[in-house]
Protein backbone atom coordinates (compact mmCIF):
# COMPACT_ATOMS: atom_id res chain seq x y z
CA UNK A 1 0.00 0.00 0.00
CA UNK A 2 1.38 3.39 -1.00
CA UNK A 3 1.29 6.15 1.61
CA UNK A 4 0.86 9.69 0.38
CA UNK A 5 1.55 12.97 2.07
CA UNK A 6 -1.85 14.66 2.23
CA UNK A 7 -2.48 18.27 1.22
CA UNK A 8 -5.40 20.49 2.12
CA UNK A 9 -6.36 22.30 -1.07
CA UNK A 10 -9.82 23.59 -0.27
CA UNK A 11 -11.48 25.29 2.70
CA UNK A 12 -15.11 26.14 3.32
CA UNK A 13 -16.82 27.58 6.37
CA UNK A 14 -20.07 29.07 7.54
CA UNK A 15 -20.55 29.97 11.19
CA UNK A 16 -21.40 32.82 13.55
CA UNK A 17 -18.24 34.60 12.39
CA UNK A 18 -19.28 34.76 8.75
CA UNK A 19 -20.77 32.97 5.80
CA UNK A 20 -17.43 32.13 4.17
CA UNK A 21 -13.82 31.44 5.12
CA UNK A 22 -12.60 35.01 4.51
CA UNK A 23 -15.24 36.54 6.82
CA UNK A 24 -14.64 33.92 9.51
CA UNK A 25 -10.86 34.34 9.38
CA UNK A 26 -11.15 38.10 9.61
CA UNK A 27 -13.22 37.78 12.80
CA UNK A 28 -10.79 35.20 14.24
CA UNK A 29 -7.86 37.55 13.62
CA UNK A 30 -9.74 40.44 15.20
CA UNK A 31 -10.70 38.34 18.22
CA UNK A 32 -14.31 39.30 17.52
CA UNK A 33 -16.86 36.82 18.93
CA UNK A 34 -20.06 35.99 17.06
CA UNK A 35 -21.98 35.46 20.29
CA UNK A 36 -25.25 37.23 21.03
CA UNK A 37 -28.89 36.79 21.99
CA UNK A 38 -30.37 33.76 20.24
CA UNK A 39 -32.79 34.97 17.57
CA UNK A 40 -34.04 31.81 15.85
CA UNK A 41 -35.75 30.42 18.98
CA UNK A 42 -37.85 32.16 21.61
CA UNK A 43 -35.49 31.97 24.58
CA UNK A 44 -37.71 33.83 27.05
CA UNK A 45 -38.33 30.59 28.97
CA UNK A 46 -34.68 29.52 29.04
CA UNK A 47 -32.08 30.08 31.73
CA UNK A 48 -29.57 31.14 29.08
CA UNK A 49 -30.13 33.58 26.24
CA UNK A 50 -26.91 33.60 24.23
CA UNK A 51 -25.63 31.56 21.33
CA UNK A 52 -23.39 31.79 18.28
CA UNK A 53 -25.84 31.76 15.38
CA UNK A 54 -25.20 32.28 11.69
CA UNK A 55 -26.56 35.80 11.14
CA UNK A 56 -28.24 37.24 8.07
CA UNK A 57 -28.59 33.82 6.50
CA UNK A 58 -31.22 33.37 3.78
CA UNK A 59 -31.45 29.79 2.49
CA UNK A 60 -33.49 30.94 -0.52
CA UNK A 61 -30.41 32.75 -1.75
CA UNK A 62 -28.56 29.42 -2.01
CA UNK A 63 -31.19 26.76 -2.73
CA UNK A 64 -34.24 26.56 -4.95
CA UNK A 65 -37.55 25.92 -3.15
CA UNK A 66 -37.89 22.23 -3.98
CA UNK A 67 -34.34 21.56 -2.77
CA UNK A 68 -35.03 23.47 0.43
CA UNK A 69 -37.97 21.19 1.20
CA UNK A 70 -35.45 18.39 1.70
CA UNK A 71 -32.72 20.26 3.54
CA UNK A 72 -32.66 20.87 7.25
CA UNK A 73 -30.52 23.85 8.24
CA UNK A 74 -27.60 21.56 9.23
CA UNK A 75 -27.55 19.96 5.77
CA UNK A 76 -27.76 23.36 4.07
CA UNK A 77 -24.66 24.43 5.97
CA UNK A 78 -22.83 21.24 4.94
CA UNK A 79 -23.58 21.79 1.27
CA UNK A 80 -22.60 25.47 1.41
CA UNK A 81 -19.25 24.76 3.09
CA UNK A 82 -18.54 21.96 0.60
CA UNK A 83 -19.36 24.27 -2.33
CA UNK A 84 -16.91 26.85 -1.04
CA UNK A 85 -14.18 24.27 -0.33
CA UNK A 86 -14.50 22.73 -3.78
CA UNK A 87 -14.53 26.12 -5.50
CA UNK A 88 -11.44 27.05 -3.48
CA UNK A 89 -9.68 23.81 -4.47
CA UNK A 90 -10.12 24.43 -8.19
CA UNK A 91 -11.15 20.80 -8.62
CA UNK A 92 -11.85 19.80 -12.22
CA UNK A 93 -14.22 16.85 -12.15
CA UNK A 94 -13.77 13.80 -14.34
CA UNK A 95 -15.86 10.62 -14.19
CA UNK A 96 -12.89 8.80 -12.66
CA UNK A 97 -12.37 11.43 -9.96
CA UNK A 98 -16.06 11.39 -9.05
CA UNK A 99 -15.82 7.64 -8.47
CA UNK A 100 -12.69 8.01 -6.42
CA UNK A 101 -13.76 10.86 -4.15
CA UNK A 102 -15.03 10.39 -0.60
CA UNK A 103 -17.32 12.56 1.48
CA UNK A 104 -17.07 12.13 5.25
CA UNK A 105 -19.16 14.42 7.39
CA UNK A 106 -19.63 14.74 11.11
CA UNK A 107 -22.83 15.66 12.89
CA UNK A 108 -23.93 15.12 16.45
CA UNK A 109 -27.65 15.89 16.28
CA UNK A 110 -28.45 15.90 12.54
CA UNK A 111 -31.69 17.55 11.52
CA UNK A 112 -33.01 17.83 15.07
CA UNK A 113 -34.80 21.12 14.42
CA UNK A 114 -36.94 19.37 11.77
CA UNK A 115 -37.66 16.69 14.35
CA UNK A 116 -38.55 19.37 16.89
CA UNK A 117 -41.04 20.93 14.46
CA UNK A 118 -42.59 17.54 13.64
CA UNK A 119 -42.92 16.42 17.23
CA UNK A 120 -44.43 19.76 18.20
CA UNK A 121 -47.13 19.17 15.57
CA UNK A 122 -47.71 15.70 16.95
CA UNK A 123 -47.55 16.14 20.70
CA UNK A 124 -48.46 19.76 21.30
CA UNK A 125 -50.74 20.65 18.41
CA UNK A 126 -52.14 17.10 18.30
CA UNK A 127 -52.27 17.11 14.53
CA UNK A 128 -51.78 13.37 14.48
CA UNK A 129 -49.21 13.36 11.70
CA UNK A 130 -45.66 14.38 10.92
CA UNK A 131 -44.42 15.85 7.64
CA UNK A 132 -43.51 13.06 5.18
CA UNK A 133 -40.06 14.48 4.41
CA UNK A 134 -39.13 14.56 8.09
CA UNK A 135 -36.98 11.43 8.05
CA UNK A 136 -35.01 12.73 5.06
CA UNK A 137 -34.37 16.04 6.81
CA UNK A 138 -33.54 14.52 10.20
CA UNK A 139 -31.09 11.78 9.16
CA UNK A 140 -27.56 12.71 10.22
CA UNK A 141 -26.09 11.68 6.86
CA UNK A 142 -28.28 14.15 4.93
CA UNK A 143 -25.42 16.64 4.63
CA UNK A 144 -23.01 14.08 3.19
CA UNK A 145 -25.66 12.66 0.87
CA UNK A 146 -26.62 16.07 -0.53
CA UNK A 147 -22.95 16.93 -1.15
CA UNK A 148 -22.56 13.62 -2.96
CA UNK A 149 -25.66 14.25 -5.11
CA UNK A 150 -24.84 17.87 -5.90
CA UNK A 151 -21.38 17.02 -7.21
CA UNK A 152 -22.07 13.52 -8.54
CA UNK A 153 -19.57 11.98 -6.10
CA UNK A 154 -19.92 8.20 -6.10
CA UNK A 155 -17.04 7.06 -3.88
CA UNK A 156 -17.33 6.26 -0.16
CA UNK A 157 -19.79 8.63 1.53
CA UNK A 158 -20.63 8.39 5.22
CA UNK A 159 -21.28 10.31 8.41
CA UNK A 160 -19.76 9.98 11.83
CA UNK A 161 -21.63 10.91 14.97
CA UNK A 162 -19.38 11.12 18.00
CA UNK A 163 -20.89 14.21 19.64
CA UNK A 164 -18.31 17.00 19.87
CA UNK A 165 -15.57 14.93 18.22
CA UNK A 166 -17.62 14.08 15.10
CA UNK A 167 -15.81 16.40 12.68
CA UNK A 168 -12.33 15.42 13.88
CA UNK A 169 -13.16 11.75 13.49
CA UNK A 170 -14.56 12.51 10.02
CA UNK A 171 -11.51 14.49 8.89
CA UNK A 172 -9.13 11.95 10.43
CA UNK A 173 -10.69 8.97 8.69
CA UNK A 174 -10.90 10.84 5.37
CA UNK A 175 -7.21 11.74 5.77
CA UNK A 176 -6.36 8.07 6.17
CA UNK A 177 -8.33 7.09 3.07
CA UNK A 178 -6.36 9.62 1.02
CA UNK A 179 -3.04 8.74 2.63
CA UNK A 180 -3.62 5.03 2.00
CA UNK A 181 -4.55 5.52 -1.69
CA UNK A 182 -8.08 4.31 -1.07
CA UNK A 183 -9.45 7.46 -2.72
CA UNK A 184 -7.98 10.25 -4.85
CA UNK A 185 -9.72 13.02 -3.01
CA UNK A 186 -11.89 13.57 0.05
CA UNK A 187 -14.27 16.26 1.25
CA UNK A 188 -14.41 16.09 5.01
CA UNK A 189 -15.72 18.16 7.88
CA UNK A 190 -18.84 18.57 9.93
CA UNK A 191 -22.06 20.51 10.17
CA UNK A 192 -24.55 21.29 12.89
CA UNK A 193 -27.62 23.42 13.58
CA UNK A 194 -28.58 22.82 17.21
CA UNK A 195 -30.94 25.73 17.77
CA UNK A 196 -34.40 24.41 18.55
CA UNK A 197 -36.34 24.90 21.75
CA UNK A 198 -36.34 21.16 22.52
CA UNK A 199 -32.58 20.79 22.25
CA UNK A 200 -31.85 24.08 24.03
CA UNK A 201 -34.03 22.90 26.93
CA UNK A 202 -32.02 19.67 27.06
CA UNK A 203 -28.77 21.67 27.17
CA UNK A 204 -30.24 23.92 29.85
CA UNK A 205 -30.90 20.87 31.99
CA UNK A 206 -27.25 19.79 31.61
CA UNK A 207 -26.25 23.06 33.32
CA UNK A 208 -23.16 23.56 31.20
CA UNK A 209 -24.20 26.63 29.18
CA UNK A 210 -22.80 30.00 30.22
CA UNK A 211 -25.35 32.70 30.99
CA UNK A 212 -23.02 35.35 29.57
CA UNK A 213 -20.34 34.27 27.14
CA UNK A 214 -17.70 31.62 26.53
CA UNK A 215 -14.42 32.33 28.38
CA UNK A 216 -12.17 29.28 27.90
CA UNK A 217 -9.32 28.90 30.40
CA UNK A 218 -10.37 32.12 32.14
CA UNK A 219 -10.81 32.05 35.91
CA UNK A 220 -14.38 33.32 35.69
CA UNK A 221 -15.52 30.95 32.95
CA UNK A 222 -19.11 29.80 33.41
CA UNK A 223 -19.62 27.27 30.64
CA UNK A 224 -19.97 26.84 26.93
CA UNK A 225 -21.94 28.75 24.31
CA UNK A 226 -23.66 26.71 21.61
CA UNK A 227 -22.76 27.48 18.01
CA UNK A 228 -23.82 26.33 14.56
CA UNK A 229 -22.42 26.07 11.07
CA UNK A 230 -20.16 23.90 8.99
CA UNK A 231 -16.55 23.55 8.00
CA UNK A 232 -15.33 21.45 5.08
CA UNK A 233 -11.84 20.59 3.81
CA UNK A 234 -10.69 19.18 0.48
CA UNK A 235 -7.91 16.64 0.94
CA UNK A 236 -5.77 15.10 -1.79
CA UNK A 237 -2.33 13.57 -2.19
CA UNK A 238 0.37 16.23 -2.03
CA UNK A 239 1.97 15.15 -5.30
CA UNK A 240 -1.38 15.28 -7.12
CA UNK A 241 -2.04 18.77 -5.74
CA UNK A 242 1.40 19.91 -6.86
CA UNK A 243 0.99 18.33 -10.29
CA UNK A 244 -2.20 20.25 -10.99
CA UNK A 245 -0.79 23.47 -9.58
CA UNK A 246 -3.32 23.67 -6.74
CA UNK A 247 -2.91 26.08 -3.87
CA UNK A 248 -1.84 24.07 -0.84
CA UNK A 249 -3.08 25.61 2.40
CA UNK A 250 -1.28 23.14 4.69
CA UNK A 251 -0.58 19.46 5.14
CA UNK A 252 -2.50 17.12 7.38
CA UNK A 253 0.07 14.93 9.07
CA UNK A 254 -1.61 12.67 11.55
CA UNK A 255 -4.68 11.63 13.47
CA UNK A 256 -5.03 10.06 16.91
CA UNK A 257 -8.04 8.61 18.69
CA UNK A 258 -8.77 7.26 22.12
CA UNK A 259 -11.62 6.80 24.54
CA UNK A 260 -11.73 7.45 28.25
CA UNK A 261 -13.87 4.49 29.33
CA UNK A 262 -14.40 6.59 32.42
CA UNK A 263 -17.54 8.71 32.68
CA UNK A 264 -20.20 9.81 30.21
CA UNK A 265 -19.50 13.52 30.80
CA UNK A 266 -16.53 13.96 33.15
CA UNK A 267 -13.38 14.03 31.06
CA UNK A 268 -10.22 12.24 32.09
CA UNK A 269 -6.63 13.39 31.65
CA UNK A 270 -5.40 10.04 30.40
CA UNK A 271 -7.77 9.68 27.42
CA UNK A 272 -7.05 13.04 25.76
CA UNK A 273 -3.34 12.62 26.50
CA UNK A 274 -3.33 9.26 24.74
CA UNK A 275 -5.14 10.74 21.72
CA UNK A 276 -2.59 13.57 21.45
CA UNK A 277 0.31 11.09 21.72
CA UNK A 278 -1.29 8.82 19.12
CA UNK A 279 -1.70 11.79 16.75
CA UNK A 280 1.96 12.81 17.16
CA UNK A 281 3.08 9.22 16.64
CA UNK A 282 0.90 8.93 13.52
CA UNK A 283 2.46 12.15 12.20
CA UNK A 284 5.99 10.96 13.14
CA UNK A 285 6.54 14.26 14.95
CA UNK A 286 8.31 15.10 18.18
CA UNK A 287 6.32 17.20 20.67
CA UNK A 288 8.88 20.02 20.33
CA UNK A 289 7.86 20.50 16.67
CA UNK A 290 4.38 21.61 17.75
CA UNK A 291 3.98 25.36 18.30
CA UNK A 292 0.21 25.80 18.55
CA UNK A 293 -2.77 23.84 19.81
CA UNK A 294 -6.31 24.76 18.90
CA UNK A 295 -7.79 23.44 22.13
CA UNK A 296 -11.09 21.72 22.69
CA UNK A 297 -11.47 24.54 25.25
CA UNK A 298 -15.20 24.53 25.85
CA UNK A 299 -15.09 27.07 28.68
CA UNK A 300 -16.73 24.67 31.14
CA UNK A 301 -15.28 24.37 34.62
CA UNK A 302 -14.62 20.65 33.95
CA UNK A 303 -13.00 20.56 30.53
CA UNK A 304 -10.40 23.28 30.62
CA UNK A 305 -8.24 22.24 33.64
CA UNK A 306 -8.34 18.63 32.47
CA UNK A 307 -7.20 19.63 28.98
CA UNK A 308 -4.41 21.77 30.43
CA UNK A 309 -3.21 18.84 32.51
CA UNK A 310 -3.34 16.51 29.51
CA UNK A 311 -1.28 18.98 27.45
CA UNK A 312 1.33 19.23 30.22
CA UNK A 313 1.46 15.46 30.48
CA UNK A 314 2.10 15.01 26.75
CA UNK A 315 4.41 17.97 26.12
CA UNK A 316 6.33 18.11 29.42
CA UNK A 317 8.51 21.22 29.67
CA UNK A 318 7.60 22.16 26.08
CA UNK A 319 4.03 22.87 27.25
CA UNK A 320 5.36 26.20 28.52
CA UNK A 321 6.53 27.12 25.00
CA UNK A 322 3.23 26.20 23.36
CA UNK A 323 0.62 28.70 22.31
CA UNK A 324 -2.89 27.35 22.99
CA UNK A 325 -6.19 29.00 22.14
CA UNK A 326 -9.84 28.10 22.04
CA UNK A 327 -11.64 29.65 19.10
CA UNK A 328 -14.91 28.39 20.60
CA UNK A 329 -14.74 31.72 22.45
CA UNK A 330 -15.71 33.27 19.10
CA UNK A 331 -17.63 30.73 16.93
CA UNK A 332 -19.20 28.96 19.90
CA UNK A 333 -19.35 25.22 20.39
CA UNK A 334 -20.78 23.92 17.14
CA UNK A 335 -20.84 20.29 18.42
CA UNK A 336 -20.38 18.00 15.40
CA UNK A 337 -19.07 20.91 13.32
CA UNK A 338 -16.70 22.20 15.99
CA UNK A 339 -13.62 20.25 14.90
CA UNK A 340 -14.13 21.31 11.29
CA UNK A 341 -14.37 25.03 12.08
CA UNK A 342 -11.33 24.66 14.33
CA UNK A 343 -9.43 22.80 11.59
CA UNK A 344 -10.08 25.75 9.26
CA UNK A 345 -8.82 28.14 11.96
CA UNK A 346 -5.72 25.99 12.60
CA UNK A 347 -4.85 25.59 8.92
CA UNK A 348 -5.14 29.34 8.31
CA UNK A 349 -3.09 30.05 11.44
CA UNK A 350 -0.28 27.94 9.95
CA UNK A 351 -0.64 29.44 6.48
CA UNK A 352 -0.88 33.07 7.55
CA UNK A 353 1.44 32.98 10.56
CA UNK A 354 -1.27 34.42 12.81
CA UNK A 355 -2.52 32.54 15.87
CA UNK A 356 -6.16 33.32 16.70
CA UNK A 357 -6.75 34.27 20.31
CA UNK A 358 -8.90 33.01 23.15
CA UNK A 359 -11.49 35.79 23.26
CA UNK A 360 -13.45 37.01 26.29
CA UNK A 361 -10.49 36.20 28.54
CA UNK A 362 -10.43 38.17 31.78
CA UNK A 363 -8.02 36.50 34.25
CA UNK A 364 -5.71 33.47 34.29
CA UNK A 365 -6.71 30.35 36.19
CA UNK A 366 -3.83 28.56 37.92
CA UNK A 367 -5.61 25.31 37.04
CA UNK A 368 -5.19 26.14 33.33
CA UNK A 369 -1.57 27.22 33.27
CA UNK A 370 -1.13 27.57 29.53
CA UNK A 371 -0.23 30.45 27.22
CA UNK A 372 -3.77 30.91 25.91
CA UNK A 373 -3.19 33.92 23.60
CA UNK A 374 -5.64 36.11 25.52
CA UNK A 375 -7.92 38.32 23.45
CA UNK A 376 -5.47 39.41 20.72
CA UNK A 377 -4.25 37.36 17.79
CA UNK A 378 -0.51 36.81 17.75
CA UNK A 379 1.77 36.85 14.72
CA UNK A 380 3.88 33.67 14.93
CA UNK A 381 5.31 31.30 12.35
CA UNK A 382 4.58 27.83 13.62
CA UNK A 383 5.70 24.57 12.00
CA UNK A 384 3.05 22.19 13.34
CA UNK A 385 -0.25 22.47 15.17
CA UNK A 386 -2.70 20.17 16.90
CA UNK A 387 -6.47 20.51 16.94
CA UNK A 388 -8.18 18.78 19.86
CA UNK A 389 -11.74 17.50 20.12
CA UNK A 390 -13.03 15.63 23.16
CA UNK A 391 -16.63 14.45 23.25
CA UNK A 392 -19.26 13.57 25.80
CA UNK A 393 -18.97 9.83 26.10
CA UNK A 394 -15.19 10.17 26.49
CA UNK A 395 -14.33 10.04 22.79
CA UNK A 396 -11.16 11.88 21.86
CA UNK A 397 -9.91 12.79 18.37
CA UNK A 398 -6.83 14.87 17.61
CA UNK A 399 -5.60 16.13 14.23
CA UNK A 400 -2.06 17.26 13.39
CA UNK A 401 -1.41 19.87 10.69
CA UNK A 402 1.86 21.24 9.30
CA UNK A 403 2.55 24.49 7.48
CA UNK A 404 3.31 23.85 3.83
CA UNK A 405 6.60 25.30 2.79
CA UNK A 406 6.73 24.17 -0.84
CA UNK B 1 -61.91 24.61 -12.31
CA UNK B 2 -65.49 24.44 -11.22
CA UNK B 3 -65.55 23.86 -7.50
CA UNK B 4 -63.68 24.54 -4.32
CA UNK B 5 -62.27 21.01 -3.98
CA UNK B 6 -60.63 21.25 -7.39
CA UNK B 7 -59.42 24.79 -6.66
CA UNK B 8 -57.85 23.72 -3.40
CA UNK B 9 -56.22 20.64 -4.92
CA UNK B 10 -54.66 22.64 -7.73
CA UNK B 11 -53.39 25.29 -5.33
CA UNK B 12 -51.89 22.62 -3.15
CA UNK B 13 -50.18 20.79 -6.00
CA UNK B 14 -48.68 24.09 -7.18
CA UNK B 15 -47.41 24.83 -3.70
CA UNK B 16 -45.96 21.33 -3.15
CA UNK B 17 -44.15 21.31 -6.49
CA UNK B 18 -43.27 25.03 -6.45
CA UNK B 19 -44.84 25.58 -9.89
CA UNK B 20 -47.39 28.16 -11.14
CA UNK B 21 -50.96 26.95 -10.71
CA UNK B 22 -51.71 27.91 -14.33
CA UNK B 23 -49.61 24.90 -15.37
CA UNK B 24 -52.05 22.55 -13.70
CA UNK B 25 -55.37 21.41 -15.20
CA UNK B 26 -57.76 18.62 -14.27
CA UNK B 27 -56.30 16.65 -17.18
CA UNK B 28 -52.70 16.93 -15.98
CA UNK B 29 -51.07 13.74 -14.83
CA UNK B 30 -48.76 13.85 -11.83
CA UNK B 31 -46.02 12.46 -14.04
CA UNK B 32 -46.44 15.34 -16.53
CA UNK B 33 -46.16 17.79 -13.66
CA UNK B 34 -42.87 16.19 -12.63
CA UNK B 35 -44.07 14.69 -9.34
CA UNK B 36 -41.67 12.14 -7.92
CA UNK B 37 -42.46 9.78 -5.06
CA UNK B 38 -41.50 12.37 -2.42
CA UNK B 39 -43.71 15.01 -4.02
CA UNK B 40 -46.58 12.52 -3.93
CA UNK B 41 -46.23 11.74 -0.21
CA UNK B 42 -45.93 15.46 0.53
CA UNK B 43 -49.07 16.11 -1.53
CA UNK B 44 -50.99 13.38 0.31
CA UNK B 45 -49.88 14.84 3.64
CA UNK B 46 -51.12 18.31 2.65
CA UNK B 47 -54.41 16.95 1.25
CA UNK B 48 -55.12 15.02 4.43
CA UNK B 49 -54.44 18.12 6.50
CA UNK B 50 -56.49 20.48 4.32
CA UNK B 51 -59.56 18.27 3.94
CA UNK B 52 -59.28 16.52 7.33
CA UNK B 53 -59.51 13.11 5.74
CA UNK B 54 -57.43 9.94 5.84
CA UNK B 55 -56.29 8.63 2.47
CA UNK B 56 -55.56 4.90 2.78
CA UNK B 57 -52.16 3.75 1.43
CA UNK B 58 -53.65 1.55 -1.31
CA UNK B 59 -55.81 4.42 -2.59
CA UNK B 60 -52.82 6.75 -2.40
CA UNK B 61 -50.77 4.47 -4.63
CA UNK B 62 -53.44 4.41 -7.36
CA UNK B 63 -53.67 8.19 -7.78
CA UNK B 64 -52.03 9.36 -11.00
CA UNK B 65 -53.96 12.39 -12.26
CA UNK B 66 -55.34 15.65 -10.90
CA UNK B 67 -58.85 14.60 -11.89
CA UNK B 68 -58.37 11.31 -10.05
CA UNK B 69 -57.26 13.12 -6.91
CA UNK B 70 -60.24 15.48 -6.96
CA UNK B 71 -62.65 12.57 -7.45
CA UNK B 72 -61.13 10.55 -4.61
CA UNK B 73 -61.30 13.48 -2.27
CA UNK B 74 -64.93 14.15 -3.14
CA UNK B 75 -65.74 10.51 -2.39
CA UNK B 76 -63.84 10.58 0.88
CA UNK B 77 -65.55 13.81 1.90
CA UNK B 78 -68.96 12.39 0.97
CA UNK B 79 -68.26 9.22 2.95
CA UNK B 80 -67.15 11.27 5.92
CA UNK B 81 -70.28 13.41 5.87
CA UNK B 82 -72.52 10.31 5.59
CA UNK B 83 -70.72 8.74 8.54
CA UNK B 84 -71.22 11.80 10.66
CA UNK B 85 -74.83 12.48 9.59
CA UNK B 86 -77.49 11.86 12.24
CA UNK B 87 -79.54 8.66 11.89
CA UNK B 88 -82.53 8.99 9.51
CA UNK B 89 -85.04 7.98 12.14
Amino acid sequence: MREHRVAITGLGAICALGQNVAEAWDALCQGRPGIGTIKSVDVSGLRFQNGAEVRGYDPAFHFDPSRMDLLDRFAQFAVLAAREALRDSGTVWTPGLRESTAVVSGSSVGGQSSQDVGFRELYKLERGRVHPLSILRIMANAGASHISMEFGITGPVYTISTACSSANHAIGLAFRMVRDSEVEMAIAGGSEAPFSLGLLKAWEAMRVIAPDTCRPFSRDRRGMILGEGSGMLVLEPLEAARARGARIHAEIMGFGMSSDAHHITQPSVAGPARAMRAALRDAALRPEQVGYINAHGTGTPGNDPMEARAIHEVFGAHANQLAVSSTKSMHGHALGAAGALEAVATILALREGILPPTANFTAPDPECNLDVIPNRARPAKVECALSNSFAFGGLNAVLVFRAYSG
Amino acid sequence: MTDSVAEKVVGMLASVKHIPRERITLDSSLQDLGFDSLDVITMLFELEKEFEIAIPDDEARSVTSVRGIVERIRKLLAAASTDSAPPAN
